[in-house]
């Protein structure tokens, strides 16, 4: 094997991936740009919506005023709700979205409240309208401080303190920082989202340097040159590697800036920080390498294998549902790795990144995991070089 | 330089079982030497100059190339080749120069040679206008005239050309005949394929006219003519064709 043929592959294949518009969208313009804008947007819209549904004066019918006017007097005072008598077809005025809630007070209920009785009211709201939902926590609250005012009464009558309908109060403190929640939630789905852009990332140039290839007809200037079929699979899987990792990087990178945008703008979370050691990095990479390599020789197999572009990726959409599958059980909560699950590529590499974040190191996992993959990678590239040798392979149509 | 000897190519067709692609082809082809292979589309050109190229193994028979088992040695074989053909299509997003260098390269050719002979045969295709153009935006004769620069890069002895004139406009097809011949007179050993007659009788020193994988006949143009009772190579062919398939 000459190492200046895989060269001269690896830099043409490298040089028609980048000179090649649809992959600096892919890869540049869409994590770097357009996660993020699309993070600020919706985060925005989101504010503005909320900003809008908490200004508007809630539109109520109370049913019943005349059997209470002390709570309703509670409701005229609240500058945010608007008390609409009730007339006969307030039930439908709550559907059309003109009023956004109705409350139906029973008939007997200041002779309840006289009595030390419980009294039931009734509130209907349209859920999946938000003016609506906001009008009923106004509700709420305002039935709330109402409660507490009567239960106050009937404690003076009995000549009892407050806290004697409190003997227990329990105050719970959350000691964990910021940082470390923060930690933990991207621990949790980073190995998940690593596996996904990886493959995302690899798909598109592998299928182009090798099905891509055949349908151009441009194949057989390769194979009557002097290079071994293994100097062309190896050097083009090692531009899909580059490629792969890269475009894996950059979607981190404006997934990171996507998240901070957004949170900004959605009331922010303070203290994001999420510090890595070298040394993990370096473990990562330990991981993350035969994970790019497998899923670079997996997908130059099936591209060289399909008769066209189109033909490949009717193949390569069922590897990419098993791979997102496979990156779910392992963030799945409560799932933990070992024995021959450690030989399934994919999950034994995101559920070894995961145990890597958040500091547990099991050499034995890693070297597994590194082997395992490296084996799978291996095969499939030696499957690819028999497959570019096959004439019914490479001229079939 | 090339030896044909019983070449034989069988597919194997899910619906027509087996298929004769080539059958039992024998021929020659001298240094400076245009070996024409005529026959309509289907006929096993393409499977022909495939084997020769080493793109495919044949079933039956011998190619020797240059004195290389086209089998046995098939690096070797491709080391004094030019192969051009409806497969040999050109990266859009190179340059000329970057391509040929590219190529020249991969065929193990030092850069001091390569640039060296980049320039000459650039100028002796007048490609210098657009040698720095990348591809997607140059001609379907600008593109034409690089694959062929491609395909000498390396200064084979023997080319193998596929239907090399296929979809090009008349005057652009006219340049490639003009070069085909220049390489003859350089001393090459020339294969050229093509299902166009006037062309072949134009270009070619030796003709084989094939149909249905079989080889019908073989010959000088003034062999055929004095073979047969006609005096024009269409009507020749069209004479042969339909008493081959008669004998069927």
């Amino acid at each position: 094997m000459n190492w200046k043929n895989i060269k001269l592959i690896f830099i043409k294949e490298l040089v028609g991936t980048i000179r090649d518009k649809r992959t600096i969208i892919a890869m540049v313009i869409i994590p770097l740009i357009f996660y993020p804008l699309l993070f600020m947007g919706i985060g925005y819209f989101n504010q503005m919506g909320n900003v809008k549904s908490e200004e508007v004066t809630s539109k109520v019918v109370i049913s019943g005023t005349e059997f209470t006017p002390q709570l309703v007097k509670y409701f005229q005072d609240n500058n945010k709700i608007e008390v609409i008598s009730a007339k006969d077809d307030f039930q439908s005025k709550l559907q059309r979205g003109e009023v956004q809630a109705i409350l139906i007070i029973p008939l007997d209920f200041e002779y309840k409240i006289k009595n030390g009785e419980t009294n039931q009211l009734t509130l209907k709201y349209d859920a999946t309208e938000a003016k609506s939902r906001v009008a009923q926590k106004r509700i709420n609250q305002i039935i709330e401080e109402y409660k507490n005012e009567i239960i106050l009464q009937r404690l003076s009558q009995l000549d009892l303190q407050e806290e004697f309908i409190h003997p227990l109060i329990l105050q719970s403190e959350n000691v964990a920082t910021a940082e470390k929640i923060t930690g933990s939630f991207l621990g949790a789905l980073l190995p998940y989202l690593i596996v996904i852009l990886i493959f995302a990332g690899a798909m598109h140039t592998a299928v182009d340097i090798t099905a891509g290839e055949k349908e151009r007809g441009t194949i057989a200037t390769l194979l009557v040159s002097q290079m071994s079929r293994s100097e062309i699979v190896l050097g083009k899987c090692l531009a899909v590697m580059v490629i792969s990792l890269t475009s894996m990087i950059l979607g981190l990178t404006g997934l990171t800036l996507a998240f901070l945008s957004g949170a900004t703008i959605m009331g922010g979370i303070e203290g994001v920080k999420f510090g890595i050691s070298f040394h993990t990095i370096c473990l990562l990479f330990l991981v993350l390498l035969p994970l790019v390599g497998l899923a670079s020789a997996v997908l130059i197999m099936v591209g060289t294998f399909a008769r066209n572009i189109k033909e490949a990726s009717s193949y390569i959409t069922p590897i990419y549902m098993l791979t997102i599958f496979l990156g779910i059980i392992s963030i799945s909560p409560g799932i933990e790795l070992g024995g021959k699950m450690l030989l399934i590529p994919v999950l034994n590499s995101s559920f070894t990144f995961k145990e890597i974040l958040i500091g547990k190191i099991y050499w034995s996992h890693i070297i597994t995991t590194f082997s395992a993959n490296m084996i799978i990678a291996a095969l499939a590239l030696v499957r690819a070089t028999r497959l570019f040798t096959k004439e019914e392979v490479l001229f079939r149509s | 330089m090339i030896q044909v000897a019983g070449l034989t190519k069988i597919f194997n067709d899910k619906k027509r079982g087996k298929v004769f692609a080539v059958n039992n082809l024998e021929f020659n082809c001298d240094k400076g030497q245009i070996f024409g292979l005529l026959g309509p589309n289907g006929a096993g050109k393409t499977t022909t100059l495939r084997i020769l190229a080493t793109m495919m193994l044949p079933t039956k028979g011998k190619v020797i190339i240059n004195g290389s088992d086209v089998v046995k040695e098939a690096n070797k074989v491709r080391r004094q080749i030019g192969f051009l053909s409806s497969e040999t299509g050109l990266y859009d997003r190179f340059t000329p120069r970057e391509t040929i260098r590219f190529f020249g390269r991969i065929n193990g050719m030092e850069d001091r040679i390569i640039e060296k002979r980049m320039n000459e045969i650039f100028y002796n295709l007048d490609m210098e206008d657009f040698q720095d153009v990348r591809v997607h935006k140059l001609s379907t004769g600008m593109k034409q005239k690089l694959s062929i620069a491609r395909c000498i890069i390396h200064n084979p002895p023997i080319l193998i050309l596929d239907e090399p004139t296929v979809g090009l406009d008349i005057i652009t097809a006219r340049i490639v005949t003009e070069y085909v011949k220049s390489f003859r007179e350089q001393g090459k050993c020339i294969i050229y394929s093509t299902h166009i007659i006037r062309e072949a009788e134009r270009l070619c020193d030796v003709i084989a006219i094939i149909h249905q994988g079989n080889l019908i006949t073989q010959g000088t143009i003034e062999e055929l003519k004095r073979n047969s009772s006609s005096n024009d190579l269409e009507e020749i062919f069209f004479a042969l064709i339909i008493k081959g398939e008669d004998s069927e």
